[in-house]
């Protein structure tokens, strides 16, 4: 019993205190650049995951061939073929995607969720581990920047709205905020380091209280 | 015709590299420098491969406390 | 392209941290000390200046005549690394001075979002070679000015109260706030 329990606050300890955002601080230039509005923020998310998903399994399959002198630059084949193909994708399915993600599709190769888990993770374990290991990392990253971009597009410009990107078909668009009351620096720079900031310490205050309530049962 | 020139220039890119790296590895550092680190506070930050590493030193440093 | 225009906007108005959110890992990392922010500072403009440049002629002279524009991203990351180890065998061997100036912040800067997307920018802005050259050294000087002014700042920040929460990296990210704000009010100079 208490292993099951310790599996779930392993889950939830993924999402807020080893959080690849806001916890272990991977990846924050796209996080900053792209948050704008949630649609980036998801199709960003979708790309890092496949990527990393994908890379994942490849570098897996890949790690007892590999020479330990140069599987670096092996990984970082690996990684920058996979993203030129998920960029070439996204630029011929979702153009608008393409246009609003602009050069960051480009700087997934460097974005050290993805060669930190190939490092760490997948280069000693075999393909199913991987696989688990690189979608829970894609989908925490993706819940972070999802969670950033509500928060600016909310009080950036009152409405919360998502459309295809395949089509540009607008999905719902909701005015939270009336006419004249948003705060439209949080779709400057200024906002996106104040809410990166404010998110970060959140999980630092998070993961403070736990580590006072483990230091206070471990005294007992 | 294309897909052989590509494979053969990254292939070259990765020869180039894995030999850059092995021969770095063989040089020692200078007398004297032995002992230096990059003094920055999250170092482990900038670099993925150090990163996990870094992180390990800190686990060890904070168990020793 | 007015070169001295493109230096200044490099440098200062669409600065690449503040502005264009790239290469914050090393912001955030950097120590109290001026030396080591001087000398992260001119490895990066080193590095971002050479890779760039070297970038530009590999895609010029080799991928565009045969065609291979879409190998431009595994080229670029694969040149860079190798840059970077070439001039670490090359420091080690010739100058232990600059080996301790500068060396030890060279592996730090291959995974830098910083100096792919400088070469990455060159291509697609379709600079020619002196446009290159000047953008590829005033957006790494501006990286080296805003780590020198946040180690500063940071140095004054040591020893005062803030909330613990916020310790460390958060409250470096309220100081860029504030920096981005100063330095945006530069944006409507060009």
């Amino acid at each position: 019993m208490s292993e099951k329990k310790e599996n779930k606050g392993g889950l939830l300890n993924r999402l807020l205190i080893e959080n690849p955002v806001f916890g272990l601080y991977l990846g924050i230039c796209s996080s900053l650049a792209i948050t704008t509005n949630i649609n980036n923020a998801i199709g960003m998310g979708i790309a890092v995951t496949v990527v990393l998903t994908l890379s994942n399994i490849l570098v897996s399959a890949v790690r007892n061939y590999t020479p330990d002198d140069i599987h670096i630059p092996v990984y970082i084949v690996i990684i920058a073929t996979l993203v030129t193909i998920v960029g070439m994708l996204i630029q011929a399915y979702t153009p608008s995607l393409y246009s609003a993600l602009g050069a960051f599709i480009d700087l997934i190769v460097v974005n050290c969720i993805i060669l930190g888990r190939a490092e760490a993770f997948a280069s000693m374990n075999p393909i199913g581990p991987s696989v688990a290991d690189g979608v829970s990392m894609g989908i925490s990253y993706t819940l972070s920047i999802m969670a950033m971009s509500f928060i600016r597009q909310i009080l950036g410009t009152g409405i919360l709205s998502m459309s295809n990107p395949f089509t540009n078909a607008e999905i719902f668009s909701l005015r939270l905020i009336p006419e004249g009351f948003e705060l439209p620096f949080f779709k400057e720079q200024f906002g996106a380091f104040i809410t990166f900031a404010c998110l970060a310490a959140a999980c630092a205050a998070h993961k403070n209280h736990l580590e006072g309530a483990s230091k206070k049962k471990g005294s007992k | 015709m294309q897909v052989v020139f590509a494979i053969l220039i990254a292939g070259a890119l990765v020869g180039l590299n894995a030999f850059l790296y092995i021969r770095n590895r063989q040089t020692p550092v200078p007398e004297g420098c032995e002992n230096i680190k990059p003094d920055c506070a999250a170092c482990g930050i900038g670099d993925c491969a150090l990163r996990s590493k870094f992180l390990e030193m800190k686990e060890e440093e904070n168990g020793d406390h | 392209m007015n070169l001295f225009t493109l230096f200044i906007s490099g440098m200062l108005i669409n600065n690449i941290i503040l502005s264009k959110f790239i290469g914050m890992c090393p912001f955030m990392g950097v120590s109290t000390k001026m030396e080591s922010a001087v000398g992260m500072g001119l490895a990066v403009i080193f590095v971002v200046f050479c890779a760039s440049v070297l970038s530009w002629g590999l895609y010029y002279g080799v991928l565009v005549p045969l065609h291979l524009e879409y190998m431009k991203l595994i080229c670029f990351i694969l040149l860079i690394a190798a840059f970077v180890q070439f001039v670490e065998l090359f420091i080690k061997k010739n100058s232990p001075t600059l080996y301790k100036q500068l060396g030890i912040y060279l592996p730090l800067i291959t995974t830098n979002c910083a100096v792919l997307y400088v070469a990455l920018d060159n291509i697609t802005q379709e600079y020619n070679l002196i446009e290159t050259i000047v953008n590829s050294i005033g957006v790494p000087a501006g990286f080296m000015l805003m780590l020198c002014i946040f180690s500063t700042i940071r140095e004054r920040l040591r020893g005062n109260d803030v909330p613990k929460a916020f310790e460390g990296n958060p409250i470096a990210f309220i100081i860029a706030a504030i920096m981005a704000i100063a330095f945006s009010s530069l944006s409507g100079l060009v």
